[in-house]
């Protein structure tokens, strides 16, 4: 080994690791955020920041487009693996790992003219893997840039994203050209210059959408560089004022997995939001923090503790993630280390003294309170009318009373997660709310979101969303037809 | 009155600066990774996590760089070098034990200009690549800039007032018997908060907050990473180490050199950044504004009208 592929070797060692959370892979994505833990990998918050994209649960074919853009948005060398099934995890991000060292060691030339890249879906992409080896070091400058090295199982051969067809851990490599990324390629991410008109570079649902017909004059006023121009509109105060599209989701990390927010943007305050979602097929499994719940109203056993244990995971997931977005990662992080411990079973003697150190902390933070207090104000009236059931409800108030009032569930909860006593079949109170409510909690918090971040600005528009944290694993919950809409 | 360094410290300024910022990174690193994964089992555990900053660097130098559609090149690089050529400058005027590379007459002010170059930086850097998040996080510095700039200014002229001179040299031999930041403790404060706010980290890590995705360095990759964010940590070291000069004394102190005194007192107050940082989430500048311009700037004002007071009076 020559020293220069040491060298790549070394630090590829750790790849930044993106994320990506299908809808109904709750479970996944926690058996992934744990394994990257152990690991100590870095976690990318962009694709530009990442090495190794990780989609946790089964992508359906229309969710190929937007993963592969996130995919081509990352800088060489960039891998892909898909996480299907449980127990999977730490395989998967061992190939991908060496995958990866193996395409940093035999890079491809990424100074090529992209712009004569063939596109996705050409022919000549499916033979890539086959006619190029580690012996092409050389090949900058060459037409098939990055190309995977030929792998044993034909792992590298490209079949456009459509990962689960290789046994649920695909380590895909890159599609197409990777010098030259346009902006619009990682939409899905989170928005670039997404004006209207091109809402449809998210997903298909965006065709024949109000978007759509709003985007016909943009055209008229020109494009720079195959982007539309910012169009203009009024805002609040009459003002003609540029419009900009900035989509939300669905592959934003600390995001619900499968969310998409359409926003429309005058300057940083959020003038319309459009909810909508990746589709939620109802698996053969129930949505994974309502699963105690919806077990026992199945007349299976299932004890408080457990259903206990898992409200209070739920919580400090939704916690955590809040406290992400608000930039206190050291808080954040604990309160995922205290998930997942409790999730593994910790006792409550084990994790108790941690657990209230924890959230005494952020109880205490002043700085955290003025920072986020009067934001997403939904009183109790205003929810209850909604339908709003859970936590959200009982808070009262703003972000930081719904954030206060999970980690009080916590804090109260720990204190049974060792119960044995059985669960009431008639207990259907999960963590986002009344499952056996009209409409589930989730779809409800997701009703209630543009009211809330309508005129919101946009620091703080992610912030009210994690407050809520709508589970749209949720929505495939079977109590109304047709809830999930999508 | 300093001594004039040698040529050749304008050489190893650069590396002290890079050496001082991997070892803040370092410090970090060991810091988030206890919070992350529990305290570290040993000391070789330990070591492997204070490593992180340069397995990190490693990885970003073999990551190839990328580029956005319409991207404006020439400007986005500019933004991203000018942030560590903005420190390293910085750096110039910043007197080790008693002597600085450069120890002009106007040194304070010629330390705020190139701490406003990172103004320009952050934001160029955002605009570079086109895209609206890492736009929106270089006008985000603009609006931490407004927010913290005028106290921060007031701080230093308050040290400045105190020495009745704006050169580094006579502010550290001013502070012969009595450190400024014991009777001018206001300023000491806001410079170290602004200092943070300068060097867009931590709590005043806006411009680059999850919520936007990364903001300003949401579009870059490899190189481009590894010297914007190497270069925020370089713009943390020297502003967190120019309070030593201004506030902490310099190099005076009992016993020990004046460069080891400079040492340990930057040591010590990057130290108490970083470990500080852990206990506060990120400021919104919509927040801080206010904070700044209704408390900050009538805190430092009537701190420069007591020092003033008492250099009249002396």
């Amino acid at each position: 080994m020559d020293l220069r592929g040491l060298v790549r070797r070394t630090a590829m060692n750790r790849p930044a690791v993106l994320a990506v959370t299908l809808p109904g892979a709750t479970e996944l994505r926690l058996e992934a955020e744990a394994e990257v833990r152990r690991r100590g990998w870095p976690v990318a918050g962009a694709p530009a920041a990442a090495d190794l994209l990780v989609v946790c649960g089964v992508p359906a074919p229309e969710d190929a487009e937007w993963l592969d853009r996130i995919e081509r948005s990352m800088p060489e060398p960039a891998v892909r693996v898909v996480v299907e099934d449980s127990g999977q995890v730490d395989h998967a991000l061992g190939m991908a790992s060496r995958d990866l060292t193996d395409r940093a060691v035999t890079p491809r030339g990424g100074h090529m003219d992209d712009r004569s890249e063939a596109p996705v879906g050409e022919p000549g992409d499916n033979q890539r893997g086959e006619h190029e080896g580690h012996g092409d070091e050389h090949g900058h400058g060459a037409h098939h840039d990055n190309s995977p090295p030929a792998a044993p199982e034909g792992r590298g051969h490209d079949d456009h994203g459509m990962g689960h067809s290789h046994g649920g851990h695909a380590a895909h490599s890159g599609h197409e050209g990777h010098g030259h990324h346009r902006p619009a390629d990682h939409a899905a991410h989170m928005g670039h210059m997404d004006h209207q008109g091109h809402g449809d570079h998210l997903d298909h649902q965006g065709h024949g959408g109000p978007m759509d017909h709003m985007g016909h004059g943009i055209h008229a006023m020109g494009e720079v560089a195959g982007l539309p121009m910012a169009e203009r509109a009024d805002d609040r105060d009459e003002l003609r004022l540029d419009q900009l599209h900035v989509p939300l989701g669905p592959g934003l990390s600390d995001w619900p997995a499968g969310l998409v927010l359409r926003l429309t943007l005058q300057g940083d305050v959020v003038q319309g939001v459009e909810v909508d979602h990746l589709p939620v097929a109802s698996g053969p499994r129930p949505p994974f923090w309502d699963e105690p719940w919806l077990r026992a109203a199945h007349g299976e056993e299932v004890t408080r503790g457990e259903a206990v244990r898992r409200r209070c995971a739920a919580h400090l997931d939704s916690a955590g993630r809040l406290l992400a977005l608000v930039g206190w990662d050291d808080v954040a992080v604990r309160c995922r280390r205290l998930r997942d411990e409790l999730l593994a079973g910790a006792w409550r003697e084990g994790i108790g003294g941690d657990l209230r150190r924890t959230v005494r902390r952020v109880g205490r933070s002043r700085s955290l309170r003025w920072s986020i207090a009067g934001l997403g104000e939904l009183p109790a009236d205003r929810a209850r009318a909604a339908g709003v059931t859970g936590p959200a409800l009982a808070a009262d108030g703003d972000v930081y009373d719904r954030l206060l009032m999970w980690l009080t569930e916590v804090e109260r909860g720990v204190e049974e997660v060792d119960d044995t006593r059985p669960l009431a079949p008639d207990d259907r109170i999960g963590p986002r709310g009344r499952l056996d409510g009209p409409r589930p909690p989730s779809q409800v918090l997701l009703d209630v979101l543009p009211g809330l971040l309508t005129g919101a600005e946009f620091a703080c528009a992610r912030i009210i969303v994690a407050s809520l944290d709508p589970d749209l694993d949720e929505l495939a919950l079977a109590t109304v037809p047709g809830a999930a809409h999508a | 009155m300093p001594d004039a360094a040698p040529l050749w410290a304008a050489v190893v300024l650069p590396v002290a600066l890079v050496v001082a910022a991997v070892v803040t990174a370092g410090f970090d690193a060991v810091l988030s990774g206890s919070a992350e994964r529990g305290p570290a089992g040993g000391v070789r555990e330990a070591g492997l996590r204070a490593t992180a900053p340069l397995r990190e660097a490693l990885r970003l130098l073999v990551q190839q760089p990328r580029r956005t559609t319409a991207a404006d090149r020439l400007l986005g690089r500019l933004g991203v070098v000018l942030v560590p050529v903005a420190a390293v400058l910085a750096g110039a005027v910043l007197p080790w034990g008693f002597c600085a590379v450069s120890d002009p007459s106007v040194g304070i002010v010629w330390f705020n200009a190139m701490e406003a170059l990172a103004w320009a930086a952050v934001w160029l850097a955002g605009w570079g690549p086109n895209s609206a998040l890492s736009l929106i996080g270089g006008y985000r510095f603009l609006a931490q800039g407004l927010a913290y700039e005028l106290p921060h200014m007031f701080a230093i002229t308050t040290a400045a007032l105190g020495a009745e001179s704006l050169r580094v040299g006579d502010v550290v031999a001013a502070q012969d018997g009595l450190w400024f930041a014991v009777w001018m403790p206001a300023a000491f404060v806001v410079y170290l908060l602004s200092a943070l706010a300068m060097a867009f980290w931590g709590p005043f890590g806006h411009p680059l907050s999850r919520d936007a995705a990364g903001g300003a360095e949401a579009e870059l990759a490899g190189v481009d990473r590894l010297v914007f964010l190497g270069g925020r940590w370089l713009l943390l070291v020297v502003t967190a180490g120019f309070s030593v000069p201004l506030f902490l004394g310099g190099g005076h102190g009992p016993l020990l050199p004046g460069w080891a005194w400079t040492l340990l007192k930057t040591a010590a107050v990057l130290a108490l950044l970083v470990a500080g940082r852990r206990a506060l989430p990120v400021l919104r500048m919509e927040r801080y504004m206010e904070l700044a311009w209704m408390v900050l700037v009538p805190l430092t004002l009537l701190q420069a009208l007591f020092v003033a007071v008492v250099v009249l009076n002396r």
